[in-house]
């Protein structure tokens, strides 16, 4: 009880605090190229990216997603799960004029979503309840300390792509990609090679661009006569 | 009870009329018999419609959205959902019924079927009529009649745009009418996606007779599979399957419309009302010249490896800027060829023009070339079509009859109500060249060359039908691929007793080849029923004059015509495989015994 009173009020300011910044810091950050990631000293940083010239949007990737990343026993055997597409960490957003962009984590050097959790570091690991994987490099929370105060996805959403959603019941930030431990299945199962394991690099087209700004420069580069707007009839 | 595996067990029943929405449960035994789809829909219309006459536009007719229990597992193309309603389409000869119908079925790729399956339920059921406009919104449980007043009127384009930014999560998969199918012209369709149609049947008609203008629906859930493990096993096995086919790089490099100009070569397209089969200027509006001129982009279904959607823009003249999915095989003969349109600019704009509407391209194609014959025969003159040119491939001409039919305004209205009707009008020997069977035209497929095909137009339960299949064999394995939700073009890639293996293992009920046949059968045989009890028989099973008496003129087809004796013994063995009584097409007692269809027999 005492949990969620202390995360109402954790919450009503972040979010004041972080609608602020996050504006700002999307202004501040359109450079990406700025942000710095230490390889010799942490490896390499690798991430899923889309070509969004293949994508088809057939979510193909969100059902082998879900299937990995929610797995299930069978008769005390353990193994995929069905692919619930609702589960899965990567999702593709559908637009009209016909553009499919799908989302998934970026891994982000600087993890802004990490910079966001007000959780103190704990004085062993120099983890906060959000927290990068020293394995895989990917971005895990530990829901144990987490306080479900949602910081993390309003900064991912105004800073970056907008991919983490707290769970619904415990606030607790979901979606962040765990690239399979080191082998996606949604690269795997892409029937249009569209996704690829790749080395993070902020200066790619579109890092860090929501899926609805995405779209708006596809739908420009893909629809375009000459003429600025695209008709509907 | 058992578990029912591969199924939620709940179909959901919205009456519109009352405000009523329940959660019924499916029965085990009809889940096993008719499988979902198609096959479940006609059940459920059985047991729903229990008159023979009833008006399809009557309040009481009920229009379901059926996914079958592949929908939404990740196989190849399981996207399917079969619109599923008494038609408004469809008439016979002779009836003691008004308003006699066949049952009308029609499926839709796109996402809202995986999702209906999602949000927990195996359909949707709507019956009733709202006293205003509406949309039913599901969320899982939650499910709300809401208001669509600021909706109504909007064609799908505009549509599809503004209900997805006012639900305000892009989660939500839907589908929904154009003015075509609020206005209720009977040629009117179901879409999703602002492209993907439930094209065939006049289903949007019926939603239009509701007042229901879209459903939306979102889910979070998964019905569990009896087999887990085979599961896995399968849909590894199905990936690699379609990924080494080589039809998964033919529908992919054009979609359909890759068989514009093939079918044309062999004489087998609709051109010019389908007095011909072949189309001289078919490469300028084939899949070469979309691919050089428009396509941008390949669009796929739910988790389907075939993405046969093509979308582009149209980069120059009259109609530059305008962005949209097509021509595929089937609007761009219905629209093109057929019409003599040789102009993919326009063809791309006619296609526009009727998903906006919301129209069946098929039907539509048919009743504009009916007049453009007429009018070019001198049976009819400008003042009959309202002053417009309906000379052979004016873009123009056909626009405007397509907003005409859209609003019912003059020839319009009745245009939208099929050749038949404007035959009758006409007079003459319109008829000959009226191209329907039991009141719904024909698709893209010429029939000259191809009296399988003629097979397949009339021996459909819902009226002329391309994808009925030739003989018992290939419509009973067509029926249950409808019935379980995935998508004929993908079904011929899974390979002997692919989708056998799958239902099995999805339902734990063994499906062997020879069960699986026979459900499809049992469903083909209730259609059939239903029809029969409307008062559809043999009489009512023929193709028009034109291909009896018109020899093809042109192409590799030339001279081609149907012999009417050959065609009548073909049919008569057809009825004769089928174990129905040749004279009156009913299926005997004991076919209809053999197959637990004891209910049907009056």
């Amino acid at each position: 009880m005492e949990k969620k009173k202390n995360n109402e009020q954790l919450s009503r300011r972040n979010f004041i605090r972080n609608v602020a910044f996050g504006t700002g810091a999307t202004l501040l950050l359109t450079n990406f190229s700025l942000i710095r990631w230490h390889v010799d000293e942490k490896g390499i940083l690798r991430g899923i990216v889309v070509d969004y010239d293949k994508c088809t949007g057939c979510r193909t990737c969100e059902t082998a997603c879900s299937a990995s990343n929610h797995r299930v026993w069978i008769n005390g055997e353990e193994m995929e799960g069905l692919g619930n597409p609702w589960l899965a960490n990567i999702r593709v957003h559908r637009f009209n004029p016909d553009v499919d962009v799908p989302n998934v984590c970026q891994i982000c050097p600087d993890a802004p979503c990490i910079a966001a959790c007000p959780v103190e570091p704990d004085p062993d690991t120099g983890r906060r309840a959000l927290y990068r994987d020293e394995e895989h490099l990917t971005i895990k929370c530990d829901t144990d300390r987490c306080i479900g105060c949602g910081n993390c996805a309003i900064t991912c959403a105004t800073e970056r792509s907008g991919v983490i959603i707290p769970n619904p019941e415990t606030g607790s930030p979901e979606r962040m990609c765990t690239l399979c431990s080191g082998d996606p299945h949604c690269v795997k199962a892409c029937p249009y090679g569209a996704l690829s394991l790749v080395e993070v690099d902020t200066n790619r087209e579109f890092f860090g661009m929501s899926p609805k700004e995405i779209a708006r420069e596809l739908m420009k580069k893909y629809y375009k006569t000459g003429k600025e707007e695209v008709s509907h009839g | 009870m058992d578990k029912l595996y591969g199924y939620s067990g709940s179909i959901l029943e919205v009456n519109l009329t009352s405000g009523t929405i329940e959660k019924v449960q499916v029965s085990p035994s009809d889940a096993k018999n008719f499988v979902g789809g198609r096959g479940l829909g006609m059940k459920i219309l059985w047991d729903k419609v229990k008159e023979p006459g009833m008006d399809p536009f009557a309040p009481e007719n009920p229009i379901m959205f059926m996914p079958g229990p592949m929908t939404g597992y990740p196989f190849a193309s399981s996207s399917r959902t079969c619109v599923v309603t008494k038609s408004p389409r469809t008439s016979p000869v002779h009836s003691t019924y008004k308003h006699a119908s066949t049952i009308s079925y029609s499926n839709m790729g796109g996402f809202i079927g995986p999702e209906i399956r999602f949000a927990g339920y195996d359909g949707i059921v709507v019956t009733g009529k709202a006293s205003k406009p509406v949309y039913i919104k599901i969320e899982n449980e939650n499910v709300e009649i809401c208001d669509a007043s600021e909706f109504w009127g909007m064609g799908t384009d505009a549509f599809d745009i503004k209900f997805n930014e006012s639900l305000g999560d892009n989660r939500f998969q839907s589908c929904y009418i154009g003015p075509a199918g609020e206005n209720m012209v009977p040629m009117a369709c179901v879409l999703n996606t602002a492209a993907r149609a439930a094209g065939r049947g006049g289903t949007g008609a019926v939603m239009g007779s509701k007042n229901l203008k879209a459903i939306a629906v979102k889910g979070t859930g998964f019905p569990e599979v009896a087999d887990h493990k085979k599961y896995l096993e399968l849909l590894d096995k199905t990936r690699t399957k379609f990924r080494d086919d080589p039809m998964t790089a033919w529908w992919r490099a054009n979609g359909t419309a890759g068989a514009l100009t093939m079918m044309s070569e062999a004489s087998r397209e609709a051109v010019k009302n389908f007095r011909e089969g072949t189309f001289t200027d078919v490469s300028l509006i084939g899949a070469e010249a979309a691919r050089a001129k428009a396509w941008q982009r390949d669009f796929a279904c739910y988790a389907c490896p075939l993405a046969c959607k093509k979308s582009g823009i149209v980069q120059k003249g009259l109609f530059a800027g305008l962005v949209h999915d097509g021509p595929e095989y089937e609007t761009g003969t219905m629209y093109g060829s057929n019409l003599l349109v040789n102009n993919l600019e326009g063809l791309l704009k006619e296609i526009y023009a009727g998903d906006d509407y919301g129209l069946d391209i098929i039907s539509t194609g048919n009743a504009i070339g009916f007049l453009m014959e007429a009018f070019e025969k001198g049976y009819i003159d400008k003042d009959f079509v309202d002053g417009i040119d309906l000379t052979w491939g004016n873009v123009r001409a056909v626009l405007d009859m397509l907003q005409k039919i859209t609003y019912r305004e003059g020839i319009g209205d009745l245009a939208g109500h099929g050749v038949k009707k404007l035959a009758e009008k006409v007079g003459r020997d319109s008829h000959k060249f009226a191209i329907h069977v039991k009141g719904h035209e024909l698709a893209a497929h010429n029939v000259h060359v191809n009296p399988g095909m003629g097979i397949s137009y009339v021996s459909s339960n819902r009226g002329a039908c391309h994808l009925n299949g030739a003989n018992p064999q290939e419509q009973n394995s067509t029926a249950m691929v409808d019935s379980l939700g995935v998508c004929l073009f993908a079904a011929g890639s899974y390979g002997e007793n692919g989708l056998e293996d799958i239902i099995t293992m999805i339902t734990g009920h063994s499906y062997p080849t020879e069960e699986y046949m026979k459900t499809g059968e049992r469903v083909f045989n209730l259609e059939k029923m239903f029809n029969y009890r409307e008062g559809f028989t043999r009489e009512d099973d023929v193709l028009p004059d034109r291909f009896f008496e018109e020899p093809l003129t042109m192409g590799t087809g030339k001279g081609a015509v149907l012999d009417r004796k050959e065609f009548e013994e073909l049919l008569t063995t057809y009825y004769t495989d089928r174990g129905w009584d040749p004279v009156t097409s009913r299926p005997t007692d004991e076919k209809l015994e053999s197959l637990g269809l004891e209910f049907t027999m009056e």
